[in-house]
Parts: C-alpha cells; structure tokens; sequence
C-alpha cells in the first residue's frame, strides 16, 4: 500500500472512530493515544517517511502533516461538543426545571445576637467565663451584697430550688466564682441562662440569657467603663446611636448606672442594660483588697437586645420552636 | 410612686415641663416617666349645670343646661351623678376630646344636644367613667380647661430602687431637684404646739430594738368632714381618693414627707396604753381592710397593752380605726427596725406604703417633725386640739456614721476631677454635715439616707449629682494582654455549624417542664420549691421532649418536613444538695418527614435511623475523627435505639422516637427521629492539636467482592470483618448495592462491596491486594458462609 493509502485508510478509520465518540474520560484519552499518541497510528506513518526518497518525503511530509492536523482538530471539536454534555444534544433537555435544592439550616436568633456580642468583647481583650445555673444563695446573692431580708431582693423575682439553693436570677453568680479562683487582673464576659419567677407575657418569660462582664484592675474609673460600653453599644447598634448613662441602683455595683439608647421610631429612650463600677463589699467578699482593686461591671439580657436589633415584638417568640420564626435568621 | 408637679413646686421652684422634670429626674437617678400632663383643648371649659330634667323619652338620660361663662346650652347627659349646681368640665361642639373624638351637635333620643359634660375617662385623666368629673365651685365657668386643671394634675410617676427610701416622698424628690438645679429646699410647716391638756399616757416598748422611737399624742375636738379642694386635688395628682379629712391628712403627710403616721380612734382604746411587743402564739387581728389575719410568732404589734391594735409599721387594727363619728384621737409616728417590718410583711404577704417605707428605712429623726406636720394639719383643718403633751420614746438616739472621703478615691472612680466646691456645696445641700481636712472631707450624711455608710455610698451621690454625661469617656484599653483561648466553649461552635450545614434549624426551648415530661427521661429531675405553675415546675432531664413539641406544633401548622437541633443545659440530681446534681452541655437533633424531597429530578429521601446514624457519623467520624460505636439499646424515648459510644466512652442515645414518648407529649406523629448526647464524656479529647499528614500521591486501588449472603447476616457485622482483615492497606470499604434474586435462592441477598487500596509508601500491585483479597473472601465466606459471585 502506498503511502498516500495508507493515509487514506487512516483517516477513513479514525472518522469512523470518532462517528461514535466515547463518553468515558479514559475512552476518550485511549483513542487519543490509537492515532495521535506518541506510538499512535498518525505518528508511525511518520517514521516511514525514513524510507521515502528525497523527492517523495516533501509531499509526504505535507500530507503527513495535513493528516495530523486534521484529526487534531476533529478530534478537539469532538472533545469540544462531549464536554458542553450529552444533554445539550437532548432536544428535549430542559435546564428550566427547579434545582436540586438542599435543605437549609439556621442559626437561632439569641445564638446569632450572643455571639456578636461575643466576638466585640473579645476584640478588645475580654474572655468569656461560663458557670453553674443552679447555684446557692450565697453566690448568687449574699456575695454579690445582697443582703438578706433587704427589699433588694425583691429586684429579682427567684426561683428556689432548697431555701438556700437558687436558679442563677444572674450569671453575675459567675463573677463571684471566677474572682474566688483567680488573682485579678481581671477581664471576662459571662453569658449564660438565668431564671426569674414572672409571669409570662409578651415582654418577660421565665427564664432569659444575660451577658455579664467584669473587669477587675488597680484604676479603674467610670470613664473607662463609659468608654467600654460606647464602643459595644455603636458596635452593635451603630456608630450614630445616641445613648446615656442614667443613675440607677444594683446592689452589687456602686456608683451603678442603666445604659439607655434613643429610638427614634419609638420617639423614647430605651433601656438596654445596666452597669456600674465594682462595690467594695464585693471585693471584699471574695478576698480582693478593695484598697487596691477597683472595676467595673455590667450585664445586658441578650433576648432584650436581640429584639432591639430584629424589632422582634414579643419574647415567646424566641422559645417557640417555630420555624416560621426561626427561618427568617439565616 | 406617683409625684404631683404642683406639689413639688412647695419645695423647691422650678419651670420644668412635666416631660422635662421626668428626664431630670432620670438622670438624678429617679427613673420617672410622665404620668399624667393634660394636652391643650380647646372648646373644653369649666361649666356649671344650671339645672337638670328627665329626658322626655329616656328613663336613663337627662337634659342639663349648662352654662359655659357666655351662653347657656342644652346637653343630654346619662351620667347618673349629673346635678344642678356642679361645677363640671364641658365640652363644647368643635372641641376635641384625646382619642380624637370630635364633638358635634347630635339629636339622641328626639331631642337636641350640644357639646358633652364629661368624665374623668373622657379627658383622659383616668380610667374613671362611672360617672362625670364634679369639680370644685370654685373654678369660675368658661375657664379653659387644660389652663386650670392641667397644672393640678400635672404628674410623674418613679420607679424607685431600693437604695432610695428618701425618694418616697414630694420632699425627698424636692430635694434631689433643689441639689441639682442648686435652689433653696422649702420645708413644710410643722411647728410643735403647746398642748390644751395634760392627759400621758404609758407608752412602752418590748425591745427597743424592734421599734426604737415611738412619738405620740393625744387631740380632741375633732370635726370630720371632707378634705379641703387643694388637698383633695394633690392626693388625687398623687393617685389617692380622698376619703375624709382625718384620714387624707395621715395619707398626705405619708405621700409628702415619706414618714408613715397612723392615727387611732383615741375612744375606742380599751386600754389607754401603747405597748409595741412581739406576737405570741395565736394572735389574730382584724385589719383595716376588714381581713381577720392571724399572724406569726414574733410578728410586730402595737397594743393597747393587752390586744393587739396595729399590725406595726404595716397596717392599722378595724377596732381602732378612725370613723365619721370620731372626735378624739391618737397619732402615732414610730420608727420600727426595717428587717422587721420586711419579715412581718413577707410572712403575711402584704405590702402597704407604710411598710414599703419602713422595710426600706425612714429617718427615725424625722418621726418628730412628721408627728408635728399631722398635728397642724389636724388643727388646721378638723378644728382639733392638742390635748396631750408629745410623748416621745427614744432611748436611745440614732446617729449617721462618720466617714471619710478621699479626694483622691473620688477622682479615680470618676475617672477626672472634680473640684472642692462642687463637692462641698453637693453633699451640704444633700444634708451631709462635712468638715474638710486635707485632701479629704469627714461626712456625716444625713440620717434620712440610711444607706450612706461608706466611702463609696458619698462618691456615687457626688457623681451621681455631676451628672454621669458630665465625666469624660475614656475609651482606651488598659491592662496585661491574657494569654489563651477566650472561649472555653469554642469547641461548641462546629457542632453548631456541621448541624446548620446540614439542615438543621436551631431551637431555644424552655428548660422548665411539667413533672411527667422532666422524667419521661427516666433521670430524676430538681423540682422548683415555688414553681411558676405545675407545668414550669421541672427542669428538663433531655432536650428531646423540647424537640418533640417543636417538631409537633411545626407539623400541625403546616412544615411536615423538620429538622431541628438544640444545644443547651439539661441537668438531673441523685440527692440532695449542689454536690448531687448535674449540669450537662448537651446537642440533640430530631427530624421528620422528607430530607430531601421526591422531585422531577427523582425520589427524595426520608428521614429514617439512617439519616441519624449519617449526621453522627459525619460530626463524630469524618470532622473529629473520632471513634463512633451505635450499640443496640433500650431507651424509653426509642422504639428503635442505640447508644451513641464516642472513643469508647458512653453519651447518649439515637434512634427512632418511641409512640411512649409522642403520646406523653401528645403528639400522635410517628417516623420521627432522633439523637442526643453530651459532651462531658469526652470533651476533653478535644483538645487535640491538629496537624498536617503529607498527601498521599500513590494510586489508589479500587477493588468490588459481591458476596451471596444469608438474608440474616447484618452487612455491617461483614463491612468490620473485611476492615480487620484490610490491614492498613484498606483505606475504605463500603456496601455498594444490595441484590435479590429468586434464583439465588430463598431468602438470599447478593452484596456487594467496594473496597480502596492504597499504601502510602508505594504504587500498590496486584501481588500486593490479592493476598488481602484472599483472606477477606475466605473470613467472609466462613464467617458468614456467604459465596463470592464472580
């Protein structure tokens, strides 16, 4: 056979090849490999050209090349239309049906509102602290200078579990129990579920979850603890809130004071947590010397902030399981 | 408490709107919102009733022509108070009433009516509508309304904390307003007056601890009538009713001064003695509100030496009590130990304002001046006299404690200066006596802020007056860096997001429950000694009876297709006392109906055990890496159940929820699922390190074995075989499709298995896998007496 049959006879084998083309990857590579590979067919007419003549070998060489040339580009456009799919050659295929969706999941509210809250204490040096919600009287209340049969008892409406064990009404029970392990310096948010005895309405349930921080230090002034909430309140209800210091009471801070943000839908000032610097007797309590150490300290409830944030208008809201509720928080 | 502007202004003189003094008083630390302000009305007008005539054609209504200053109208009124003579609010048509209730003239019932007599309601002042606002006559018709009535009324009401018994008082808010604004503080008139007689009687305390002082005497010649127009107004701004003379001047003096004062009927004192001792055993007294109480053991009383006469600092005995025929009495002004009166109130359940004050602390120095504050009242307005010379008992006085104050300590607490005079001209006018040394002041604070007792007490009044806007905000950081990770439960946060990536919504769920449903876990749960209700009297043992009701009340409104997780505390006892219960971190997960749904695209899948036994093997296996065992298990809660073992150590359960469990929640769903484990078994494998493994480049080798099997034999018993006998050249092996044909005969099912080889120091030949092959074809083969189909 002539050189110029054999070409022939090539190409006529290698159009038939294609006519069906292969859907596998290693299908595709193999016939590849038959006529342009290295050892393939397209090459091996190639090496005869060694015993062509002189004058035969230009006209061989440009048939040879012409040959290769064109298979390579069947062979690409071949490759070419495989991969735009085979369904594209379904006249039927229709890309408008719905995908193949998968379920979707969500973070709850208070969870998403916690860890904000989380991640902009931590930013600026605080860590987080966890402790018990059944706790007893003492670190719950007498430690924290609540005294006994004071009406500053009456603030928080507490669930009893013995006379003297209680569901934390605060997770500032955490406060006691970090500073009697540790030597201040002292820097720590506390979140965590607290209980109250309320009826339960629209605005207040029986239990919620509080944010707590304390920061324990030689100076330590009110200054500072304005700065420290100015900088967590615009960064979480931003930069243009208006906000005030208001004084106000809790047992265990002294000067203390409620922190109050200006709603201008609401046309009033509302309160979104309470704070103050550290009273000695809490110090004292658990073996800090209040001539030396000073702090400040304050505690947000997160459902109450959580609420501010997604205008949530009712508090059952948060403990419904509801997913009509919960699939709005993504 | 509820604090009338125009009372106020006895005190201390000021131009605030009603709006303006809330705010003030706010930021002085009395939490004060507007109670009542009267917006401008206009065409509403003093009226007065000319005269009145039954309506022609209505039993119930009456025709009143009113006269408004200028011209006399014909009013339908239904009011059955509605007389001729009264002095009346009215409305006159055009005017418009809160609520925009516009006022037009109207025919009712055949007969013409122009503008409206109006209620308490209707103006807005109160909830009041039984009948219309009958004013004083001496307000002179065609007056505007809102002119003269809108200061009268005008109010705040506070919120007062605990700290503050001072604050209980017109005076006391005075006074924070004079400090503040830095006027002169006017005191009420309370002169001592010299007694018409000379009638003592014995007046003694058990223990002057209980009641250290105990003021009283003696007036007679009492004319009880109602109260004059000025002091009916103020009680009424402050949110009393006026009662009569006698009884409003004790309320009054109580809303002005804070001090609490009772007065009995000096005639009905069988006994005319006091003695103020402690109850015995099976005492009972009838108090003012007519409710026989029966009190506690050591529960303060006043006596009249023998019976009770007074529940002491809380409420007034019926039999002294003071009537219409009373003429002569006894006034009392005491000051009883505060944790007595909380404890006698608490254990009788009651709160009145006296004993909101004394619980609090009143200013035992102050009884005197409230005692002489009644009495000129009596005089001045029952014609009363003073028949008995004061009998003050007060063994032994009651001081302030002395205390320094550091400048130095002020300024660090502040966080800036503030200077000398500002400091000095603050705790004068607060009442402090003050002498000042260098550096440092020595204050004796007054005895009517009885919770000034240290240092820092001083420094917040001295802030607190400064105002907390005043001081500069600091807003730099301070203090050694803390070395660590800042969340100890960090660790949390990736179960939180493999659940979310899955599908799963988080839930919150209450952790008090009913008593059934708290040990429906089998776990004893801690009890609340005084729960909410019956069904908020638990805590929850699991999460999965949240889940449950979550899931329940989802597919009633509409979602059958559910995925919810919880992570949260559960917590059990086995005793008694905070060393016998436990508080557990806990996930669960719960899911019903589809996972994904049957679609154009092809079936969906449902839910099932094994889209549990997934998601615990995606989190434990594949994220920890580490060892999973589900071990058959009985568990109320699953029909179907498995332990949950996680690196051998035991936490929690998985399975397909038992109808038990939906029927005590009553639920009738089926095909829900579920899991829960805690934490504490093994969270401290968590803390691990995580490290790079060099990737391993050599091919993998894929090998299939399709066995005959038994239809008993558990592909899993099978799929641990073949590991075992996979040494480490197995680096995965897993059931690919399960079989059935008849011909391979009854009961059979052909498996097959999809195993990977790979080594990661070789390119791995046949020589190396045929051995491992053999050997898992003939463990197989025997174990199971399965036959590998070529």
């Amino acid at each position: 056979m002539s050189l110029k049959d054999k070409i022939e006879s090539v190409r006529n084998q290698f159009l038939a090849d294609i006519e069906s083309f292969p859907t596998s990857q290693q299908e595709i590579e193999d016939l590849r490999v038959t006529y342009l590979g290295r050892k393939g067919q397209v090459a091996s007419l190639f090496s005869e050209m060694g015993s062509l003549s002189a004058e035969e070998r230009p006209k061989a060489g440009q048939w040879l090349n012409q040959l290769k040339n064109e298979l390579t580009e069947q062979f690409e456009s071949k490759v070419n239309e495989a991969d735009k799919g085979s369904k594209s050659h379904d006249p039927y295929f229709d890309p408008t049906l719905p995908g193949i969706a998968p379920p979707l999941g969500s973070i709850h509210p208070l969870e998403r509102t916690l860890q904000e809250i989380k991640n902009i204490f931590t930013s600026i040096g605080f860590h987080i602290a966890y402790g018990p919600e059944i706790d007893d009287d003492y670190h719950n209340f007498s430690a924290l200078n609540f005294p006994e049969h004071h009406p500053a008892r009456d603030m928080q409406d507490t669930f009893f579990v013995t006379p003297d064990t209680v569901l934390r009404t605060h997770t500032s029970n955490v406060q006691i129990h970090l500073m009697e392990n540790e030597d201040p310096p002292i820097r720590h948010i506390v979140p965590g579920r607290v209980y109250r005895n309320e009826a339960i309405s629209f605005k207040s349930y029986c239990l919620f979850h509080q944010v707590e921080g304390i920061y324990v230090d030689k100076n330590v002034s009110f200054g500072e603890l304005k700065g420290v909430l100015e900088y967590f309140v615009r960064q979480m209800f931003g930069p243009k809130v208006k906000m005030r210091f208001r004084p106000s009471f809790f047992p265990f801070t002294e000067p203390s004071a409620e922190v109050d943000i200006w709603s201008t839908e609401r046309n009033q000032w509302l309160e979104i947590l309470g704070c103050g610097m550290v009273d000695p007797a809490v110090f004292e309590n658990v073996g800090y010397d209040s001539s030396i150490w000073h702090g400040y300290a304050f505690g947000m409830g997160v459902e109450r902030i959580a609420m501010l944030k997604y205008k949530i208008d009712d508090i059952r809201h948060f403990y419904q399981g509801d997913i009509r509720f919960l699939e709005q928080f993504k | 408490m509820i604090i009338s502007k125009q009372w106020l202004k006895d005190f201390v003189s000021f131009d605030y709107s009603t709006e303006e003094l809330a705010d003030m008083l706010s930021l002085l630390g009395l939490e004060a919102e507007v109670d009542t302000e009267i917006a401008p009305m206009n065409h509403v007008v003093i009226g007065k009733v000319k005269k009145t005539e039954k309506h022609p054609n209505a039993d119930k209504l009456k025709l009143c022509t009113v006269f408004d200053g200028i011209d006399t109208h014909q009013v339908v009124c239904g009011a059955p108070n509605v007389d001729a003579g009264q002095t009346i609010v009215f409305a006159k048509e055009g005017a418009v009433l809160p609520g925009n209730f516009k006022l037009k003239k109207v025919t009712i019932r055949g007969v013409e009516s122009n503008g409206m007599v109006c209620s308490e309601r209707e103006l807005g002042l109160s909830d009041e509508h039984e009948g219309i606002l009958v004013l004083d006559d001496s307000f002179e018709a065609g007056e505007s309304f809102t002119d003269v009535i809108g200061p009268l009324r005008a109010s705040v009401e506070l919120d007062i904390t605990p700290n503050r018994p001072d604050a209980f008082s017109h005076l006391g808010v005075a006074r924070d307003i004079a400090v503040k604004s830095q006027q002169e503080l006017i005191l009420p008139k309370a002169l001592p007056i010299k007694s018409t007689g000379n009638t003592i009687i014995p007046i003694q305390m058990e223990n002057a601890d209980d009641c250290p002082r105990y003021i009283g005497g003696i007036m007679n010649n009492i004319t009880i009538g109602p109260s004059p127009q000025w002091m009916v107004d103020r009680l009424q701004a402050a949110g009393q009713r006026s009662i009569n003379n006698l009884v409003d001047i004790s309320n009054y003096v109580l809303l002005e001064l804070g001090h609490p004062t009772h007065i009995f009927d000096y005639d009905k004192l069988e006994q005319k003695e006091i003695l103020v001792r402690r109850a015995k055993s099976d005492e009972t007294i009838v108090t003012l509100d007519e409710e026989k109480r029966k009190v506690s053991e050591g529960q303060l009383l006043i006596t009249d030496g023998k019976t009770p006469i007074a529940l002491a600092g809380i409420m007034g005995g019926h039999g002294s009590a003071v009537s219409e025929k009373t003429t002569s009495v006894l006034i009392e002004s005491a000051y009883f130990d505060p944790v007595v009166i909380r404890k006698g109130a608490k254990s009788l359940s009651m709160q009145t304002e006296a004993s909101k004050r004394f619980e609090r602390g009143v200013d035992p120095n102050g009884a005197d001046f409230a005692f002489w504050r009644v009495v000129n009242l009596i005089q001045e307005l029952t014609g009363g006299e003073l028949s008995s010379p004061i009998m003050d008992v007060y063994p032994n006085k009651i001081g302030a404690p002395s205390i320094t104050l550091r400048k130095s300590e002020l300024n660090l607490i502040a966080g800036c200066e503030i200077d000398n005079p500002f400091v000095e001209s603050t705790l004068i006018s607060l009442g402090f006596e003050l002498s000042s040394g260098k550096d440092e002041w020595t204050c004796i604070p007054p005895t009517f802020r009885p919770d000034i007792e240290r240092e820092i007490d001083i420094i917040e009044e001295i802030i607190r007056v400064f105002g907390y806007d005043n001081i500069p905000t600091d807003s730099h950081l301070y203090g050694p860096y803390r070395m660590g990770e800042p969340d100890p439960e960090a660790f949390l946060n990736p179960f939180r997001h493999i659940m979310v990536g899955f599908g799963y919504r988080q839930a919150y769920n209450n952790s008090l429950q009913n008593e059934n449903v708290s040990q429906l876990s089998g776990k004893t749960a801690i009890p609340m000694m005084n729960p909410l209700s019956t069904e908020m009297a638990f805590l929850r043992t699991s999460l999965l009876p949240g889940l449950i009701q979550n899931i329940d009340f989802n597919t009633k409104n509409g979602s059958p297709d559910l995925q919810l997780f919880e992570l949260g505390n559960v917590h059990h006892k086995w005793g008694e006392g905070l060393d016998n219960l436990d508080e557990s971190l806990t996930l669960a997960g719960m899911a019903t109906g589809s996972y994904s749904s049957a679609s154009v695209h092809g079936t969906g899948v449902n839910h099932s055990i094994f889209t549990m036994k997934g998601i615990l093997s995606q989190m434990i296996e594949s994220h920890l890496g580490f060892r999973l065992e589900l071990k058959e298990a009985e568990h109320s809660g699953f029909s179907l159940c498995w332990s949950i073992v996680i690196n051998g150590k035991p936490a929690g359960f998985m399975g397909e929820i038992s109808s038990s469990w939906m029927k005590a929640l009553d639920s009738n769903l089926s095909s829900v699922f579920g899991f829960e484990f805690s934490f504490k078994p093994w969270q401290n494998m968590l803390k691990g390190k995580q490290t790079f493994k060099p990737i391993n480049a050599y091919p993998k080798v894929p090998r299939s074995l399709n066995f005959v099997m038994d239809e008993s034999v558990r592909v899993g018993n099978v799929l641990s075989h073949i590991k075992q006998k996979g040494k480490k050249l197995l680096i995965s092996a897993k059931p690919d499709d399960i079989f059935r044909d008849e011909k391979m005969g009854e009961n059979k099912k052909s498996v097959t298995f999809t195993l990977e080889f790979q080594s990661p120091v070789k390119t791995l030949e046949d020589k190396d896998v045929t051995p491992i092959i053999d050997e898992i074809i003939d463990v197989v083969s025997n174990k199971f007496d399965a036959k590998l189909r070529s």
